[in-house]
């Protein structure tokens, strides 16, 4: 075996569109999952007992079952039912949907960190639950959910991955292409990783400069 | 197969993810170095890539070398389990204090007796929950490895979903057979963390030290008028 990636060369292309898709896909269901998740959250800490064991059922379950099964069950699943989506939205679903719950449980952690004392003062201001959540609970909380977030936003990315199996021609797609014809296995994988860690690191580094620069209070 | 995958996984994953974390937080800087590499990198790339790598490239890489389904796929899942778990032993053996290290160095133990008595059973008791929640995660994980043929439970249920044209149900029954799994372990850590949390806020030394005076306090719950402190406050 030799290195050789010459071959790769005019898959260039391919490959740059998969990373393209892939970022394309974690944004917006990380923007997606990041208001379900937001609603999964305060309707867990809400006042109808129905609605909070549903949004329990919900974060129990997605986090206990495969993102894969999750995507399968989407995509060939619904189809039994008559509800054909095409890979695209079916990655979407998938993943907001399973963004949407992790996102509930760091919002959880966070924002439950918020001394009781401060909540109860603020109830002795004669704010409403809405007014407490908005101006005492988030501002202080976010500062403290924002490393686990962004972190969330690297696993997602990561994760998005996993939509190749359905066809999504995200960048392990384009690379499984890739390699099938040019059979620079090699070549191929090493270069997907990097790139994938390129991303990851990117994002890892711009998260903690992200964290000094908006949160200065 | 999933659960066969998982056991070998569980324990070469976390054997591995312990040497790489006690590497992480050694005093030799290669070490450091090197561990910090490993873990980082395997960490910024996703598991599917680790394990078409095993797959497809690693036999390419060793000539000769026939890798089974469950091989690599055991040894794509390894790799990625044991880069988690180092992060968490390294964090946890951290979060020993300075001090603990100088008391063990002051009683002249060696670099491995240190570790053995002093540091690593301290540091169990921070690494246990997280490193259940990877174990967690690994389980759900496994199930990429039917993306390489590894017939695991989610392989089957897509072979099952196919033959029998009803995939909806097919995909449902997985979904609960890895909740059913999944789920109680989750319960056993939040558990296990809220045992622990009881026990680092009461040491127990201390309150066998007070019991005779605190007894007839802790009877009863604080809230409570007490029977016996009428007018004694």
């Amino acid at each position: 075996m030799t290195w050789y990636l010459g071959d790769l060369i005019p898959y260039l292309p391919l490959i740059l569109q998969g990373l393209w898709v892939s970022i394309y896909v974690s944004v917006a269901s990380f923007f997606a999952g990041s208001a379900l998740g937001l609603l999964a959250y305060r309707v867990k800490a809400g006042e109808s007992a129905t609605l909070r064991r549903i949004s329990a059922a919900y974060i129990e379950i997605i986090r206990n079952v495969p993102l894969l099964v999750v995507l399968y069950l989407i995509y060939f699943g619904l189809g039994q039912v008559g509800i054909n989506l095409d890979p695209l939205w079916s990655a979407l679903i998938a993943l907001t949907i399973n963004n949407g719950a992790y996102v509930a449980e760091i919002l959880r952690a966070g924002f439950d960190s918020v001394p009781v004392g401060l909540r109860e003062a603020a109830k002795a201001l004669g704010m409403n639950s809405r007014q407490t959540f908005r101006y005492v609970v988030f501002t202080p909380g976010i500062r403290k959910v924002f490393p686990a977030l962004t972190n969330q936003f690297i696993l997602l990315f990561l994760f998005s991955s996993v939509a190749s199996v359905i066809a999504l021609p995200e960048l392990t797609n384009a690379l499984m292409n890739v390699n099938s014809n040019t059979l620079r296995t090699f070549e191929v994988f090493t270069v997907g990783a990097l790139l994938y860690y390129f991303v990851s690191s990117v994002l890892a580094v711009g998260s903690r400069v992200g964290e000094k620069r908006l949160f200065r209070w | 197969m999933t659960i066969i995958l998982c056991l070998i996984v569980g324990v070469a994953g976390s054997i591995l993810g312990f040497v790489i974390g006690l590497a992480r937080a050694s005093s030799i800087r290669l070490l450091r170095w090197i561990s910090a590499i490993y873990t980082n990198f395997l960490r910024g790339i996703p598991l599917l890539i680790i394990l078409l790598f095993t797959y497809f490239a690693l036999p390419l890489l060793i000539p000769g070398a026939v890798f089974s389904q469950l091989m690599s796929g055991a040894i794509g899942l390894t790799l990625f389990v044991s880069a988690y778990i180092a992060e968490v032993v390294r964090g946890s053996i951290e979060s020993v204090s300075r001090g603990q290290y100088e008391a063990a160095e002051a009683l002249g133990f060696g670099f491995f007796n240190k570790f053995r008595y002093v540091i690593v059973p301290q540091a169990m008791r921070v690494m246990v929950p997280p490193w259940v929640g990877i174990l967690l995660a690994m389980i759900k994980d496994s199930s990429l490895v039917s993306v390489i043929g590894f017939v695991d439970l989610t392989q089957a249920g897509k072979i099952v979903g196919t033959t029998t044209m009803q995939p909806l149900w097919a995909f449902v029954v997985v979904g609960a057979v890895y909740f059913f799994i999944c789920y109680p372990l989750g319960r056993f850590g939040r558990w296990y963390e809220a045992r622990l949390s009881v026990s680092l806020a009461r040491p127990p030394d201390e309150l066998q030290i007070l019991a005779p005076a605190v007894s007839g306090l802790l009877d009863h719950d604080p809230n409570e008028p007490s029977p016996s402190a009428g007018g004694n406050k």
